[in-house]
Parts: structure tokens; sequence; C-alpha cells
């Protein structure tokens, strides 16, 4: 294969990382809806928020780490097999699972403001059925897709030459999504309190319209 | 100097410059949002 497996070190890391993020996005989902239910409490009201906007920052990210996935794994199949995609088990359900999380992200831009919360948290929950599907999906149907790296039996693994350069490149893709993640959430929060004081300063100014 | 000279070279780059334009375009595109929302 040549230079060419010089792609792993890249798709293998946001690979499993596109499998890390839904799960935080899936916690704080329930969070929210566990929480929002107990508003009465103005404490879990302002928890809820943040779980939601942790929920967004998560959904984002996988966004971004599966579309990584996907660009890195469609130029090493073209490369390698000599076509950019196949419907193997693998692909298609890796492909579900980048829709399902475009989808979840469209539903927030474009669902009436005091619905999409709740609509994205139940998304949310039924999303995350694929995670595991896809993961498992190498081990349950051998197609196209190469057979899994870890834990996958006696014939998986890798050149023990190459886990140097997989263990970092997991480490720094790793925390530079931690970084994003953090920074996204910032925003998100600022955006709310942002969206709470115009709502608070256009009551104060109603009596002086009247 | 680039390797450009075979496919599986070429889709090397390519892929890298996947990798780094949209990891880092998604990090340029958050700098903006955070200076767009005040405190």
């Amino acid at each position: 294969m040549g230079n060419l497996q010089r792609i792993f070190y890249y798709h293998l890391p946001q690979v499993i990382l596109s499998f890390v993020f839904p799960y935080l996005n899936l916690g704080a989902s329930l969070l929210y809806l566990f929480w929002r239910s107990r508003s009465l409490n103005p404490k879990n009201g302002e928890r809820a928020l943040a779980a939601d906007a942790f929920a967004l920052a998560s959904a984002e990210v996988t966004v971004l780490y599966a579309s990584v996935g996907l660009a890195t794994g469609m130029l090493w199949g073209r490369a390698a097999w000599g076509i950019w995609w196949t419907w193997d088990a693998r692909l298609t359900t890796y492909l579900l699972l980048w829709l399902l999380y475009v989808s979840y992200l469209l539903l927030r831009q474009f669902s009436a403001a005091g619905q999409t919360a709740v609509l994205s948290a139940v998304l949310a929950i039924f999303a995350a059925v694929d995670i595991p599907i896809c993961y498992m999906s190498i081990r349950w149907w051998r197609t196209q897709h190469p057979a899994p790296v870890f834990a996958g039996g006696a014939d998986s693994g890798i050149d023990p030459g190459m886990y140097p350069a997989v263990w970092w490149n997991m480490a720094a893709w790793a925390m530079w999504g931690v970084f994003v993640l953090g920074l996204r959430y910032a925003i998100e929060r600022r955006r709310q309190r942002q969206s709470e004081d115009d709502a608070l300063g256009s009551l104060s100014a109603a009596p002086e319209a009247q | 100097m680039i390797p450009f000279h075979t496919l599986s070279q070429r889709h090397l780059v390519f892929a890298y410059c996947a990798v780094w334009l949209l990891q880092f375009g998604y990090g340029v595109w958050l700098a903006v949002q955070w200076r767009k929302t005040r405190r």
C-alpha cells in the first residue's frame, strides 16, 4: 500500500472518536429531559439549559469527526479498492450515523423555538441506537471494510511498530475534540444568556412603550 | 516536493487536506462565533 497507509493514522482515531462523542450527546440529552421534568426548582432549569448546550456541542463535534472519517475513508477506498463507495455494512451504518447527526443539527436549526430542545433530545436517543450497530458491523458482517484493528479476535491487530503513531494521533485528536467541544459549549451558553438578557430587556421596556 | 506521482500518493495528500481543512476550518469558525457573542 506504500505511503497510502498513512491515511490510517488519521482515519482510525477520527472514526473511534466519532463513536465516543455521540454518547456524550446521549448522556446530555437524557440529563436535559431529567432536569426539565424537575424544573420547578430553578437550579434544575439552569442545569437543563447547560445540558442542552452540551448536547448541541457534542452533536456538532460528532458531525465534524464523522465527516473527516467519511472523507478519509472514501479517499482511502478509491486508492486501495478502486471505488469511492460501496454499500458495505460498516460504510452504510456509518453514513446513517452521519445523516442522523446532521438531521439532529438541522432539526435544531429549523424547529419552533420552544420545542427545539425536547425534540432534539428525543432524536438523540434514537440516533444513539446506530452507534453500537455501526461499531459491531465489521464483526457481525464480513464484507468490504477491513476487519477490526482492536478487540477483533485472534486475526486482528496491526504491526507493533504502528502503535506509537496510532496512540499519539488518538491522544492529539481526542484533546483537540475536547477543546472544540468545550469552546462550542461555552459559545452556546453565552448565546443562551444573551437570549435571556434580550427577553428580560424587552419585558422591562414594555411598560415604557405603553 | 508533494508526492503526486501515483494515484495512491495523490489521495494521501487529498486526505491530509480534508482532515486539516475540516478540523481547523471548524476551529476558525468557532473562534469567529466566540468573538461575535458578547459576555
